[in-house]
This record gives C-alpha cells, sequence and structure tokens, in this order.
C-alpha cells in the first residue's frame, strides 16, 4: 500500500491562489444558490491550509451539491447517491497523507446515505464532510428531505409533512463525530472561519451549512439571516467566550442545575449578570452540553447556535490502523518464507 | 512483472476455497479488501484480515456491502489493488457499484462464494443462481468478467487472474464460487513470486494537461490511470462522460463511451475466455458445466461411458466473456449438450442461444442446497445420445 506518493514537503508548496482551485468549468447551479458562496468560502481557505493542490480530494454523492468537485481544480470523484463516505473511506485507508473533503447534502447524507454517515462519524476516519443543508430535494425540484420541517408542504407531502426532522449535528455529536460545526451561507465571514478549523481537525469532521435553495425552498433560513432578527436569533458559540446574543449582546444561555436544562437569560434582569452565562467550550470530552446546544435549533424562545459545537483530539482510524500494521510488520518480520529459506548456508542441487 | 515475495505463501498447502481466494489476492498484489459478513463467504476477509497486516495491508469492514463494494473503489482510485467478498444477498446490494466501477473503468475484483437464493435463500448450502446477474444486475449496458473455479487451486489461480484481467482491461471483475468449492478443503500448490505474473496498474507517462483518464491509449481501447496524489487534476464520475472524465450528457458522448467500453470486452474476448476440454474426438454429446457441478459431472460422464455414451467435456472457466466461438463450433458436432447447473436455467440459455438449433441442448437443473446426484447427468447423456 502506498503512502509515499504525492507528499510534498510543506516548505516545497507553490504559493497557491484562489484561482489555482477553480476548475474553470462554469457552475451550473440556479442563480442565487447559496452552493456559490461555500464553493468561493471553500476555494478561498485552501490555499492557506498547507497542503498540496494534487493532495486534496473532493468527493461527492449525488444531488445539486454533489456536483462541487466538477468545479475544483483538485482529485474529483462524483460517487453515488449517499455512497460519499464510503468511498472516501477506502480512500483513506489506502492514502492517509490525502486530505479527503466529501461534498454532500442533507438528503445525500441523511436520506439514502445515513447509514454510511454514521459509521464514517463514529470511527474518526481523518475525512472532512461539508452537508449543505437546503431542507429540501433540489435536483429533482422539490420533494420533502430528512431536514425538511414538520408540516412542511412539498411535491410529495402536499397536505404537509408528519415526519420530525434530524437535527444535523445532534445526530452527528450522537454518531461519535470529533469535529461537528453549523455555518450559514450568507455569512460568508463566519463560514471562512469554520472552514479553516474544520481543514486543521483531525478526524471526523462534521460541518453543517444552511444553505438557501432560491428555486424549490426559498427563504428557509430568512428566520435567521433577515437583518431584522439576527442578532436575537442567530446564538454565535465562540470558544472561550460566554454564549450571548441579541441586540448588544443582553441575553445569554444559561445552565439551570436545578432542571438540568439550558435557559435564555436577559442581562440586568431577574439578577442576571455574565458570569451566570455558560463559556463555550467545544473541547470538553463529554459532549452532552454540545448535544444540548444543538438541540436549541429551531426551539421556540431560543436562538439558533452557529460555530463549532464540538472539536476534540482523538487517535483516527488511520492512526490506530497503522499502528496495528506496523507492530504486525515487526512482529512477523518483512521477509518472505523463500528468502528465509535460501538465506545463509543453503546451495542449490543442479 | 513478477509477484512481489512478501505475502507470497509458496509452497503445497491443504486449504479451503475461500482461504484459498485470499492467497490469490495477496500474491497478486492486493493490499485493501472492504467487507461486511456474509455465509459462507466470511472466511476469505477473515484471511484477509490476519494476513494482511503482515504485509502491509488493511481490511475494514463496513457497515454493509453497499458501504464495502464502493470503499475499495475508493482505495482504487488511490493506488491500492482492492478486493471485496461475498454471497446472494450482498452480491444484490453491490449491484450497484459493479455499475459504478463499470462506467468509471475501475480495476477491482469482487467474489461471489453463492449460495442458495432467492433472497435469504440456503446461507449454507450451495447454488449457482447468481450467473446471470453477475452478467446483467447492475442496471444499464455494461460488460464485465466473470471467472469460475472449481477447486481449491483454481480459487488461488483465478483470484490471482482476475487481478491481472482487472488490470489489463481496467473492469471490474467477478469470482463466481459456489459454497462447495468456497468450504471444500484440497491440496493447494503456491509458487514462488518468481514464477507469478502479476500486471500492474497501467500509470500514463503523459503530463498532466496532456493526460485524459479516458482516452483509449494508443494501440488499445484501454485508458491509462493515474492516482490521487501524483499532480493530475481529474474528475471521475458515475454520469457519462467525456475523454476528460466531464459530464457529457449527449447521445454521442454515450454512444462512444459505451462501445469502447464494450468493445475493450468483446474484441479481446479470445484473450480474456479460457475453457477445459476433454474427450471431445468423437463424441457425440457434450457436458457443459461449471465450478462445483463440473466436478460432479465427471461422474455423470463415468457412468454413461460405462454404459456405452461417447461424451466429452467443455468445462467453463471464464462465464462472461461467455466462449460463444467454441460452443458455436461444437453444435456444428455433436447431437447434443447436456448442461448440469445449481439453478432453474442460467448458462444452459447461453448454450442453446448458440446451438441455435443445430444440436439439442438438454439441460440439467437444481434447485439447489446440494450438488447433483451424477445419475440424473448420467442419464441426461445417455438420453442426450440415443
Amino acid at each position: 500500500m502506498s503512502t509515499t506518493n504525492g507528499t510534498t514537503a510543506a516548505a516545497a508548496l507553490p504559493t497557491y491562489t484562489k484561482k489555482d482551485f477553480e476548475s474553470g468549468v462554469d457552475p451550473r447551479w440556479c442563480p442565487g444558490c447559496g452552493d456559490f458562496s461555500i464553493i468561493n468560502q471553500v476555494q478561498k481557505l485552501l490555499p492557506s491550509i498547507g497542503v498540496a493542490r494534487e493532495n486534496i480530494v473532493f468527493i461527492s454523492g449525488i444531488g445539486c451539491s454533489s456536483r462541487f468537485p466538477y468545479y475544483m481544480n483538485n482529485y474529483g470523484m462524483h460517487t453515488l447517491h449517499g455512497r460519499a463516505p464510503s468511498f472516501a473511506s477506502g480512500l483513506k485507508l489506502s492514502r492517509p497523507e490525502l486530505q479527503l473533503w466529501v461534498v454532500t447534502g442533507d438528503g445525500d447524507a441523511l436520506a439514502i446515505g445515513g447509514n454510511h454517515f454514521i459509521h464514517t462519524m463514529r470511527r474518526n476516519l481523518d475525512i472532512k464532510m461539508l452537508m449543505f443543508n437546503n431542507r429540501i430535494y433540489g435536483l429533482t425540484k422539490g420533494q420533502v428531505s430528512p431536514t425538511s420541517e414538520l408540516g412542511k408542504k412539498t411535491k410529495t407531502t402536499p397536505y404537509g409533512s408528519a415526519d420530525y426532522p434530524f437535527n444535523p449535528p445532534a445526530l452527528a455529536l450522537g454518531a461519535g463525530a470529533t469535529f461537528v460545526a453549523r455555518s450559514v451561507d450568507l455569512e460568508g465571514a463566519h463560514m471562512g472561519v469554520v472552514l479553516k478549523s474544520a481543514a486543521e481537525h483531525r478526524g471526523s469532521t462534521f460541518v453543517e451549512i444552511y444553505q438557501n435553495c432560491p428555486v424549490f425552498n426559498d427563504g428557509a433560513y430568512t428566520f435567521l439571516t433577515e437583518k431584522a432578527v439576527k442578532a436575537e436569533a442567530q446564538l454565535r458559540m465562540e470558544e472561550g467566550k460566554p454564549l450571548l446574543f441579541g441586540k448588544d449582546n443582553r441575553k445569554g444561555i444559561r445552565f439551570n442545575s436545578q432542571s438540568a436544562e439550558l435557559e435564555v437569560v436577559t442581562l440586568g434582569e431577574k439578577g442576571a449578570v455574565e458570569k451566570d452565562v455558560l463559556v463555550h467550550n467545544p473541547r470538553r470530552d463529554d459532549p452532552t452540553i454540545a448535544f444540548m446546544l444543538a438541540n436549541l435549533s429551531n426551539r421556540p424562545g431560543f436562538p439558533t447556535p452557529i460555530g463549532i459545537f464540538r472539536a476534540v483530539k482523538l487517535p483516527t482510524c488511520d492512526d490506530l490502523n497503522w499502528k496495528v500494521i506496523n507492530s504486525a510488520k515487526a512482529k512477523h518480520g518483512d521477509v518472505s518464507l523463500r528468502k528465509f529459506l535460501s538465506s545463509a548456508d543453503t546451495w542449490t542441487v543442479e | 512483472m513478477n509477484a512481489d515475495p512478501i505475502g507470497v505463501l509458496t509452497g503445497s498447502h491443504y486449504l479451503d476455497g475461500d482461504h484459498s481466494c485470499s492467497e490469490g489476492a495477496i500474491a497478486a498484489g492486493c493490499r485493501f479488501s472492504a467487507g461486511y459478513p456474509i455465509t459462507p463467504s466470511t472466511e476469505v476477509v477473515e484471511r484477509l484480515a490476519s494476513r494482511f497486516p503482515r504485509v502491509g495491508g488493511r481490511f475494514q469492514q463496513f457497515e454493509d456491502e453497499l458501504a464495502a463494494s464502493i470503499a475499495v473503489l475508493g482505495a482504487v482510485w488511490g493506488g491500492a489493488k482492492a478486493v471485496t467478498v461475498t454471497s446472494g444477498p450482498g452480491f444484490s446490494l453491490m449491484m450497484e457499484h459493479i455499475g459504478l466501477a463499470a462506467i468509471t473503468e475501475c480495476p477491482v475484483v469482487y467474489i461471489n462464494v453463492q449460495r442458495g437464493g432467492p433472497s435469504t435463500g440456503l446461507p449454507t448450502q450451495p447454488a449457482q443462481g447468481d450467473m446471470m446477474q453477475a452478467r446483467f444486475g447492475s442496471h444499464g449496458d455494461y460488460r464485465l468478467i466473470a471467472l469460475c473455479p472449481n477447486s481449491p487451486q483454481e480459487c488461488f489461480d483465478l483470484t490471482l487472474r482476475a487481478f491481472n484481467l482487472a488490470e489489463e482491461y481496467r473492469v471490474p471483475v467477478v469470482v463466481m464460487l459456489d459454497e462447495v468449492v468456497g468450504h471444500m478443503t484440497e491440496k493447494v500448490v503456491i509458487p514462488p513470486a518468481d514464477q507469478i505474473e502479476v500486471t500492474p496498474r497501467r500509470y500514463t507517462s503523459k503530463k498532466p494537461g496532456d493526460f485524459k483518464l479516458f482516452e483509449a491509449a494508443e494501440g488499445s481501447l484501454v485508458p491509462e490511470m493515474v492516482k490521487a496524489g501524483d499532480g493530475y487534476r481529474v474528475h471521475v464520475t458515475g454520469l457519462t462522460h467525456d475523454e476528460r472524465g466531464y459530464p457529457a450528457m449527449n447521445v454521442v458522448a454515450q454512444d462512444k463511451m459505451v462501445k469502447r467500453q464494450f468493445a475493450k470486452i468483446v474484441e479481446n474476448a479470445d484473450k480474456i475466455i479460457t475453457f477445459e476440454e476433454k474427450n471431445l474426438l468423437g463424441a457425440e454429446a457434450v457436458v457443459v458445466s461449471f465450478g462445483i457441478t463440473s466436478r460432479i459431472a465427471e461422474k455423470g460422464m463415468q457412468l454413461a461411458r460405462e454404459k456405452g455414451a461417447k461424451v466429452g467435456s467443455f468445462r467453463l472457466i471464464t462465464a462472461w466473456p461467455f466462449p460463444e466461438k467454441q460452443i458455436i463450433e461444437l453444435s456444428k458436432k455433436v447431437k447434443a449438450f447436456v448442461v448440469p447447473e445449481l439453478n432453474m436455467g442460467q448458462m444452459s440459455l447461453e448454450v442453446e442461444r448458440l446451438a441455435a438449433g443445430r444440436c439439442r441442448t438438454i439441460p440439467v437443473l437444481h434447485a439447489g442446497g446440494t450438488v447433483h446426484n451424477p445419475e440424473v447427468i448420467a442419464e441426461a447423456i445417455l438420453e442426450a445420445v440415443r
């Protein structure tokens, strides 16, 4: 198994620009699609991460988001519906030095690919998954998805969906992902920061990106992105900082130790002060608080968290595997039986 | 080139067919396998899981056969030789990725240890009911190669050959065992590494920019490859694509892509097809058989000869592509073909099609669960020569 090919010493890396990561093919996404903003952020990020262009692989499944590798100037694999994480797993296990990005959507990752998704997360393979969540099937023109909200009217749920949706970060946390984050297509600067952290993380990396589908689910995230409501609706999680939000950061998230729940407090009201507010720590081994934060999403009376829920260091599946291989090789020796038999005092009878 | 001596278990062994497949894969240079446990095939990956780390290889158990059968494709595009192993129900799940391997021309080996079906069927008992599925199971039009070992020795030989053929033609190759061949234990001779011919992956010598991943190499129908990290910007897709690998969803691109992918098998069929002929001189009937059924047919032929039948044998080693020319030629010389198989008529349909009425085709069918009674085959032979 080759582990040496294609690696370029960091010092020898050429200076890349954003353009080096553009394939030159014009994206065929609808005008106004959130995917444009995401690919723009990814292409802006890649020159700065210190990885040789040819060592970066983009792998996708099927759906609008999955056209992504076509527009990137890297090694691109456009695989099958839901299966990108499994394809990526095979590639990563055989070539651990490559940096793998899986680009997927809510239908691709969580419906047809749900099983592969959770198992890829639990293995802690060093794979970065970007899930564009538009809460609809866009490529097939508007059917209910596993993240469509309860009551959603779509072409296949004309009377409203009776299915409860997945909460993707909560699902990823439950599956054991070591990096879980969320950003929004319209928040370019925020997404850039989240993506940079994702690029730096080693292990199963899940980033949900709220992405507007202007044709089949327009306005899905206006509750979060409209100027008038943004401050109240977004909870920006930043490591080491109190979880404050609202106009002038007057509100905060407090852990109520009596009810063991998160609650919203307004600073200065009912005796609430800033030191009561939970300080964000995505590096806790225990994912419980991260899970509680993930579950605030779309909950009446609560802001929707964006940023990094969890970022913990654990040996990756690759690390553990190669340890096994190296110890087995050392124990059994890299010597063939024939070489062994014909070594030392042996001769051939003609 | 010769096999890498690391991992080649040169010598005489007492091995079952499943384990012999594992050794064939290792000798071929396979260093990655993904799988999901399923009877009666699991022994193949169990042995790989134990043997691989010592030779620098890696086995990963996946969440299902869907994942396993596409993880191997990921490993191949990273430069590894890879195999996945399954039986009927898992083979059904893998059809999706056999199609992806076909359209992306990905050299990979699938091993199917057949058991009784349909559905869950007979997990621990033999059948040969997946022969047409191996050929046609994934949607759309494609051609692949399928091989049918009839002994643990051939499990080694043909698994090795499967890897070589996969590299030669950039196609998925399926090794079609059955439960009996997989579980029978016999002598297996593994030659020294310097006597084992291994086909390396054909990487291009063209520069990035000049190289097209799906353009047939000069004087060939088969394109060369690159692997991730070699500095080539490539795009691989399950969509109909042009020579660069970019989606090209139009009639011209479809026609060109599908026809070349067919041609690389059809036009090379004579080089791919292998078979075993015995006692054909003066034969009035020919038994066409494969896998475990060919071993039972030997006894059937012996019984029929004792009663005066002039019978010869034609054993399929390559099931797909099918030895069309040979069957057509034989059909001009004999009274009948006798085709025993552990299914309700699959390869016998192919024989009958090619015989085209020039001689009779007598299928000897068995729904599976055990092997034929040789006397039933003998009776069919006697009827054939009557």
